[in-house]
C-alpha cells in the first residue's frame, strides 16, 4: 500500500504493483476470466484424460487413449485441412481487406465513419441469419444463378452451394471485418509526413508501401490475421450449413463429439490440443509483432 | 409481535398453496414440434395441472440435461434405442399401467418390442421410419432401393441425414447384415460400400433435409418419413418410398425419469395423451405414423393415404443400443467424409 505524500513516488509504485483499489478496479476481469477461462479450461484438461461408459456419461479412469486416438491420421488429415482453409480465408482477408482498411483510413473523417458503419452493420444481424441468407442466395434456383443465367454468363443453374467454394465464400464473408478493423486502427494513426518524405526521397509508390507503409501497419496486419486465423479454425456452423456438412473441419468433429457421438473425453482432448496450438501460435505471431515493432 | 405472528402465518399460507401448486405439475422434457400446444391447453383444462414443456433437438441433447442432473423432469420423449440404455442404467421410473387403462388402444405391433421387451417403462408417443424421398418431376426412373439412390445416377443430387449411424445401417442392409451387430467385421464389409456412396452425397442435413429438395438443389434424399410426410402435403411430386433393404423403423415414446417428482401426473398425462380423440388432435399437427389404433380410426383419409405417414410394408427393424461402438462408427464416418 502506498501512503507516502510524494505523488511520483505513489504513482511509481503503483506502476510496479497495483494497490487495492487497482486490485478491485481488475476484479471484475479476473473474475471474469477465472470462472469462464481458466475453470472450463481445467475441467476440459481433466475430462481429456478420462473415458466415456455406455450412456455417454464420463468415467473417471486415467487414461492416455483420446490424445493417442488424435494422432490417427483421420483426424491429422482433418486438422491439416483446417489450418489449409484458415490459412487461405486468412490470405483472402488480407488481400481483399487491406486495401480496404487503407482507403477507409485515408478518407476524410466524414466519409470515414459512413465507410466504417458499413464495415460494421452485418454485426446488427445474427450470423446465423446471414449464413442461412446466402444459402437463399446461392442455392442453385436462387436470385445469383438467374441473374447469372439471365446475363448468360453461365449456361447451367449455379452449382457452389454445398461446395467447399460456398464454405470459403462463407469463411471470408464471416471474418472480413475482423482483418479490416485492426489495419484499419493501424493506418489511421500512420503519420502522412513519412510518406511524403518517402516520396521526396525518391522512393517510388511500390518501395514505399514496401518500406514505409507496410511495415507501419505492421501491427494491425498481426492483429488481423490473428482474429481471422484462430476463429476460423474452429469454425464449424459455416461447414454445416453451407459446406453441406461434407467435409468434416477440427470444429465439426469437436462439436460432434459433444452432440451426437456424446464422447466428451475425445472432444476435450481434442479442444486441449487445438487450445496450445493456438497458445503456440499467438506466441509466435506476438513475440514477431513485438519484434518488428 | 402481533405482527410477526400475522407474517407467519401469511408465510406459512403462502408455502402451503406453493406446495398445492406444487403438486399441480407437469414437468414435460421433448422433442420440439412434438406436441401440440392446444393439447397441453386441454389437459390443463381439464386436470388443472400446469404443464412445463421444454424441448429438446435431438436424443443427444436430453440425455445430456438429463444425466447431467440440471432439473427435475417428470416425463421424456427418448427414442426406442435410448429407452434400452437408459433401462438397463435404472434410469427409467416403471409405469404403473393400472393408471393407464387406455394404453389398450395402442397396437400391439408397437409393444414388447426388443428395447422395452416386458413393456414396463415406455409407452410409444409417434413412431415413424427412414426412407427414400424421390421428386418425381426430376427423376423419372422408378426407385425402390438404396441400390438405386447410390447406382451413381444421381451423383451431387443426393440429401441424406447427417447420423452416422444411420449411414452405416444402410450400408448393412444392402449387405444383408445384422444392422444391430455394429462389429469390427461388419464394419470392415461396410466401409468400401459407404466408400463409394458418400462422395454422391450432396449434403448432408438432420434438421430439415427438406429443405434443400424444395429449393430444388437435390432431387432424391435418404430421411425421416415426418420430413416426406410434410414434403408430401406441401408437393404431391415428393414420393416416399421405403427401401426394398428394409427400413428403420423408430419409435419416440414417453418414459418416466428416476425419481420424478410427479409420477402420477405424468401417469395421467399418458393416459390423457392415449385418448383417440387427443392422439388424432397430435396427427393433425404432426404427420407422423400413429401406433394408436383408436385414433387411427378418426383421421381423414387424405392423412392416412399420405405414403410418409403410412407407407406400405417392408422390413422393419428398430435400432438397439450398441454402446461404446459408437465412437467406432463416428470414426469410419469422419475418416470417410474426410477422406472424400
Amino acid at each position: 500500500m502506498t501512503t507516502t505524500a510524494d505523488p511520483r513516488a505513489a504513482i511509481a509504485s503503483t506502476q510496479r504493483q497495483p494497490g487495492t483499489t487497482g486490485w478491485l478496479l481488475l476484479s471484475p476481469m479476473l473474475l471474469w476470466l477465472g470462472l469462464f477461462v481458466v475453470a472450463p479450461t481445467a475441467i476440459l484438461f481433466v475430462y481429456s484424460f478420462c473415458q466415456r461408459d455406455e450412456l455417454g456419461q464420463v468415467v473417471f479412469e486415467f487414461t492416455w487413449s483420446n490424445y493417442a486416438r488424435i494422432a490417427d491420421p483421420v483426424y491429422l488429415n482433418i486438422l491439416v485441412r483446417s489450418l489449409w482453409y484458415a490459412g487461405l480465408t486468412t490470405a483472402i482477408c488480407l488481400v481483399v481487406g487491406y486495401p480496404v482498411a487503407y482507403y477507409i483510413a485515408r478518407s476524410p473523417v466524414q466519409r470515414r465513419s459512413w465507410l466504417l458503419l458499413t464495415v460494421m452493420i452485418p454485426f446488427w444481424i445474427s450470423f446465423l441469419l446471414r449464413t442461412y441468407a446466402w444459402i437463399s442466395l446461392l442455392k442453385a434456383e436462387g436470385p445469383v444463378s438467374g441473374l447469372l443465367e439471365w446475363a448468360h454468363a453461365i449456361a447451367t443453374p449455379l452449382d457452389i452451394l454445398y461446395t467447399p467454394t460456398a464454405v470459403m465464400i462463407g469463411l471470408v464473408y464471416t471474418y472480413l471485418p475482423f482483418m479490416i478493423l485492426p489495419i484499419f486502427t493501424s493506418a489511421e494513426k500512420l503519420d502522412n509526413s513519412l510518406i511524403e518524405a518517402a516520396l521526396d526521397l525518391g522512393a517510388n509508390p511500390v518501395r514505399t508501401l514496401a518500406h514505409v507503409i507496410f511495415p507501419l501497419t505492421k501491427p494491425g496486419i498481426y492483429a488481423g490475421v490473428l482474429l481471422v486465423f484462430v476463429p476460423s479454425i474452429g469454425m464449424f456452423a459455416v461447414t454445416d450449413l453451407m459446406g453441406g456438412a461434407r467435409v468434416p473441419m477440427i470444429g465439426n468433429v469437436i462439436q460432434n463429439q459433444f452432440g451426437q457421438a456424446r464422447d466428451w473425453p475425445f472432444g476435450a482432448a481434442l479442444g486441449i490440443t487445438f487450445l496450445a496450438l493456438f497458445v503456440i501460435a499467438f506466441w509466435f505471431l506476438h513475440d514477431r509483432g513485438e519484434v518488428r515493432r | 409481535m402481533k405482527r410477526l405472528r400475522l407474517l407467519l402465518a401469511a408465510a406459512t399460507a403462502l408455502v402451503a398453496v406453493a406446495q398445492l401448486h406444487a403438486a399441480k405439475e407437469l414437468n414435460l422434457f421433448g422433442w420440439s414440434e412434438y406436441v401440440p400446444q392446444a393439447v397441453l391447453d386441454k389437459f390443463t383444462a381439464e386436470t388443472g395441472i400446469k404443464v412445463n414443456y421444454e424441448t429438446y433437438a435431438s436424443n443427444e441433447e436430453m440425455l445430456s440435461k438429463l444425466l447431467g442432473g440440471a432439473s427435475a423432469y417428470d416425463l421424456i420423449q427418448p427414442t426406442d434405442y435410448v429407452i434400452e440404455a437408459l433401462r438397463a442404467k435404472g434410469k427409467l421410473e416403471a409405469i404403473d399401467f393400472k393408471n393407464v387403462p387406455n394404453f389398450k388402444n395402442i397396437s400391439k405391433e408397437y409393444t414388447n418390442l426388443p428395447h422395452d421387451p416386458e413393456q414396463k417403462y415406455s409407452v410409444p408417443y409417434m413412431a415413424g421410419t427412414v426412407g427414400i424421398v424421390v421428386n418425381t418431376e426430376k427423376i423419372k426412373e422408378p426407385i425402390t432401393g438404396l441400390d438405386d439412390v447410390f447406382s451413381g445416377k444421381y451423383a451431387s443430387r443426393i440429401v441424406t441425414l447427417n447420423d452416422n449411424r444411420e449411414l452405416l445401417t444402410w450400408a448393412m442392409r444392402t449387405l444383408d447384415l445384422d444392422i444391430n451387430k455394429v462389429t469390427p467385421d461388419a464394419i470392415a464389409k461396410a466401409r468400401p460400400v459407404l466408400a463409394k456412396w458418400l462422395p454422391q452425397i450432396k449434403l448432408y442435413d438432420s434438421d430439415s433435409p427438406k429443405t434443400a429438395l424444395l429449393n430444388g438443389d437435390v432431387d432424391v434424399g435418404v430421411v425421416w418419413s415426418g420430413e416426406a410426410a410434410i414434403l408430401y402435403r406441401e408437393n404431391k411430386k415428393f414420393a416416399y418410398v421405403l427401401p426394398k433393404e428394409g427400413a428403420h423403423l423408430w419409435i419416440d415414446s414417453l418414459a418416466i425419469p428416476k425419481g420424478a417428482p410427479h409420477k402420477a401426473a405424468a401417469e395421467q398425462f399418458i393416459n390423457f395423451i392415449l385418448r383417440p380423440e387427443i392422439s388424432a388432435l397430435i396427427s393433425e399437427a404432426f404427420p407422423y405414423t400413429n401406433p394408436n389404433t383408436e385414433a387411427r380410426k378418426l383421421l381423414t383419409p387424405e392423412q392416412l393415404a399420405n405414403p410418409a405417414s403410412y407407407p406400405s410394408a417392408t422390413k422393419l427393424e428398430t435400432f438397439r443400443d450398441i454402446g461404446k461402438a459408437a465412437s467406432v462408427v463416428d470414426k469410419l464416418i469422419t475418416d470417410l467424409k474426410g477422406g472424400s
